[in-house]
């Protein structure tokens, strides 16, 4: 068995030019050192029934051995502020702030604190073991501590604050329920003795959402899982209504000295930064990007779209697994060879972990360089796809998983993995460990489902285009995701074909459009997925390679958004599919998402529209009377896994030439939830002929044309019978007529 | 928030039906009759209540070889090997995990003719 887990890293870039450089993050708990070669990835997934691993090993600049520490990865987001004098000289003083806990009772959390855990000492608002809140103020071996006496509940809004009054030498602990009826009410005000006077420690930051673990130092603890909305810090100590009048006041007057902190998390919602409303400027920063625009506790329904009323979005949802950032030490420089064809490369690492081999990869891509084509063809890494899916836990966590995908689950090393080290971040198709959807993906950490070995879906899929490419002498571009993002159509344009993969299904507004500007000025698109251009997600505006998606209601969907939160913090626009932004894949590509089917893949029957004259050269080699594509290594068959249908009505082209379509699914086709209105008994695609992969070509404005094919299984029938195939010689025969700049 | 949960799975499995056992052994990966594919979404929704975690299996070697597991329900908690249940071929392993669901929902075990291995 190969361990392809005791050592791993991530590439910084992830997407780097010939002549850029690339940093690679490494780290092993157990190894010294290890083999590092840089390799270029034609088929990634090891399956001996396919093509296996085809991987070409490259020189490189750097010696083949290399030295490895362990780095650690600090999972966890909090909001942290500088300390500063009006921190540290504080004496009586209010803190509070609306909270919405999603896992009360789970373990000690800081819900906003100026304290050190090493030495227990400052003063932290937080909730106990139990659940309940608590005040606590320690130094020099003395503590005070005051709690409610009833945990507070999950997923409900409360102000919840507390004060110390050292001219009495009290301290009260306060909360009041939003709402107190039927069950709901945890609304309680105790005292309890306290200190009349307090030297603080010192350096020691001010966190929201956690605590600091030393003085001097950047690191956390005591993670709180919830919704904080309008913390607020006051030198002095106030009853229960004043606590309410200070978190509801959003407009201070500036002769109240006494107001040291009253953060807006509604302002800078795409930044790290917190904004303090007050004359102190107690602005702070976030670590580990936490879920900004979320519904505050004064949020009323009216409107679902941050944008609409931000006042209403002065919330954010902290997570103790949030990961955006491994802030790893490079441990390898590389500079891509100026001569180096765009393709997906790895790292390859081997060593020995006791009697077992390692071999694990760190991937990355290199690009074509905009504007500078070297094949009239370019195949596009979704690298928006590989980000929402990176370290997908979806396997692990769900306990659908095993139903939905009709047969055992068969786990990976990687999985494995990944069930025992969390500390990596997960994927969007998961949630945190509160139940809350993952929606923030970045690629500052190690992904294990995006690299050579590992888990095949989208990445592994798509190289076995590459290889088939490879296999019939195709030369190609590699061009990705981000990039089409970042630079629109001037990343397509060059080429006379552009071919997305077996899974393109994460897009931006910036990429759907510039594939419709691609398609409109004449350009071929092969779209040979399933799945596509589905969800609506945006990139940050600042931060590389991290995306952000909302799943809203609607679609096949892991996890349900909370309501009023389909609006992305990063750029304010409306997320969940595409479909419900107004435009269904149908418009695109000519079809859309309907259905999965994981029992087995089928193959398409050949319908009239193939048939008709002027078609030859899409046909030709090809009977049109045996089915196509009744083989293939997902299911044996090309139409499976994810697949996508014509619907007029929905927008495909009137233009559209319907090929052929795959509609006796059986019992395994299970339609999308979009597709259907009311339920009945016959949804599935043993009765349903809405259940089905369809293959369309339809041709664009200025003699450009789309061809796809609707099924994420297509590519991975490419290999069959030594590549000598129906599904090889179709794809082969529209890949030579789109290269040809004759207008279709 | 929309939660699935495994205890809605709830369709009665009567041990009387051994039909069902034959024919589930006869062909481990479908495709199954109405009455057989309600008994494996029971089993697969449910996802082994009775032990410690539900029944996985663990890649050995791709495409080769496969070894049973029990996956946790806790984040975090190693997936626990099974080293004396070594398979190579996935209808192997699902014939040998459905005599441990039938026999850990049922109650009964199976007669000596329907707990060999896969025929
Ligand atoms: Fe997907």
């Amino acid at each position: 068995m190969t361990d392809t887990t005791s050592v791993l890293g991530y590439a910084w870039p992830l997407v780097a030019s010939p002549g850029e450089e690339i940093t690679f993050q490494l780290s092993s708990p157990t190894l010294p050192s290890a083999e590092a070669v840089l390799v270029r990835v034609r088929c990634g997934d090891p399956d001996p029934n396919g093509p296996g691993l085809r991987l070409e090993e490259l020189p490189a600049s750097f010696d083949r051995t290399i030295g490895l520490t362990h780095q650690p990865i600090r999972p966890g987001s909090c909001a942290v502020v500088p300390d500063g004098p009006p921190l540290s000289a504080l004496q009586s003083f209010t803190v509070g702030a609306f909270l919405w806990p999603t896992l009360p009772g789970e373990r000690i959390q800081t819900v906003l604190s100026r304290w050190r855990g090493d030495t227990k000492e400052g003063w932290r608002l937080g909730l106990d073991e139990t659940g309940r809140l608590e005040f606590v103020l320690a130094m020099q071996g003395k503590s005070w501590r005051v709690a409610t006496t009833e945990p507070l509940l999950s997923r409900e809004w409360v102000l919840a604050g507390a004060a110390w009054d050292a001219d009495a030498g009290r301290i009260r602990i306060m909360v009041r329920s939003a709402d107190p009826q039927a069950g709901r009410d945890r609304s309680q005000v105790v005292e309890a003795e306290g200190p009349t006077s307090m030297r603080w420690p010192e350096a020691t930051p001010l966190a929201i959402a956690a605590h600091a673990s030393t003085a001097g130092k950047e690191t956390f603890e005591g993670f709180y899982d919830g919704k904080i909305d309008r913390p607020r810090l006051y030198a002095a100590a106030e009853t229960l209504d004043g606590l309410h009048r200070l978190c509801e006041t959003t407009s201070f007057p500036t002769t109240d000295q006494r107001l040291l902190g009253a953060w807006d998390f509604s302002r800078g919602m795409a930044t790290d930064q917190v904004t303090d409303l007050s004359t102190q400027h107690l602005h702070g920063t976030l670590r580990q990007m936490p879920t900004r625009a979320v519904t505050g506790a004064n949020w009323d329904g009216s409107t679902d779209r941050w944008t609409d009323c931000p006042a209403q979005y002065g919330a954010i949802h902290f997570h103790s697994d949030d990961v955006a950032d491994a802030e790893w030490k490079p441990t390898l420089r590389f500079r891509v060879p100026t001569d180096w064809k765009s393709g997906f490369y790895a790292l390859r690492l081997r060593a020995m972990q006791g009697a077992e081999p390692v071999e694990s990869f760190v991937g990355f891509f290199v690009r074509a360089e905009i504007g500078k084509p070297t094949s009239k063809l370019a195949f596009v890494a979704s690298t928006a796809t590989f980000l929402a899916y990176a370290n997908s836990a979806l396997r692990l966590d769900q306990v659908h998983a095993e139903a939905m995908l009709e047969g055992l689950l068969t786990l990976s090393r990687d999985d494995a993995y990944l069930q025992e080290h969390r500390e990596l971040g997960l994927s969007t198709y998961d949630t945190h460990a509160d139940g809350s959807g993952w929606n923030i993906s970045s690629a500052r950490r190690p992904i294990l489902n995006m690299r050579p070995r590992g888990n095949v879906f989208n990445y592994g899929n798509d190289t076995h285009f590459i290889d088939w490419l490879e296999a019939i002498g195709q030369d190609y571009d590699i061009v990705t995701d981000d990039d089409i993002h970042r630079h629109g159509v001037q990343v397509l344009k060059p080429y006379t074909c552009v071919v997305t993969g077996s899974h393109p299904e994460y897009i931006s507004r910036e990429i759907w459009e510039a594939f419709d500007a691609y398609q409109r000025g004449g350009g071929r698109h092969m779209y040979l997925g399933g799945n596509g251009f589905y969800w609506r997600i945006a990139y940050h505006p600042t931060v590389p390679h991290t995306i952000e998606m909302r799943r809203g209601m609607t679609g096949l969907r892991t996890w349900e958004g909370e309501a009023g939160e389909t609006a992305l913090a990063f750029t304010g626009e409306p997320s969940s599919t595409w479909r419900s932004n107004g435009r269904p894949p149908q418009r695109l590509v000519g079809v859309g998402f309907d259905a999965q089917v994981f029992t087995h893949s089928s193959p398409y029957r050949w319908l009239d529209g193939a048939r008709a004259p002027g078609l030859g050269w899409l046909t030709a080699g090809i009977d049109l009377d045996t089915p196509l594509g009744d083989f293939g290594l997902r299911g044996n068959g090309a139409a499976g896994v994810e697949i996508d249908r014509v619907d007029f009505s929905l927008g495909t082209p009137p233009g559209t030439v319907w090929l052929a379509t795959a509609d006796r699914l059986g019992y395994g086709g299970t339609p999308a939830p979009e597709e259907i209105r009311t339920l009945h008994r016959g949804v599935m695609g043993d009765q349903n002929a809405q259940v089905r992969a369809d293959l369309v070509f339809f041709p664009t404005a200025n003699g450009g044309a789309v061809f796809s094919t609707g099924s994420i299984a297509w590519v991975c029938a490419l290999s069959h019978n030594d590549y000598d195939n129906n599904v090889s010689r179709l794809t082969r025969n529209v890949l030579k007529r789109f290269l040809d700049p004759a207008p279709l | 928030m929309l939660v699935t949960y495994p205890e809605a799975a709830h369709w009665p499995i009567d041990p009387a039906r051994l039909d069902l056992v034959e024919e589930f052994r006869a062909k481990p990966r479908g495709p199954h009759g109405d009455e057989l594919q309600k008994l494996l979404h029971r089993m697969r929704w449910n996802g082994d209540p009775q032990s410690d975690g539900r029944y996985v299996l663990v890649v050995t070697e791709p495409g080769k070889q496969w070894t049973l597991g029990r996956l946790p329900r806790q984040r975090g908690k190693p997936i626990e090997l099974m080293r004396n249940h070594v398979f190579t071929s996935i209808a192997e392993a699902e014939w040998e995990v459905f005599k441990l669901r039938w026999e850990a929902l049922t109650g009964t075990s199976l007669p000596p003719h329907l707990s060999g291995p896969l025929a």
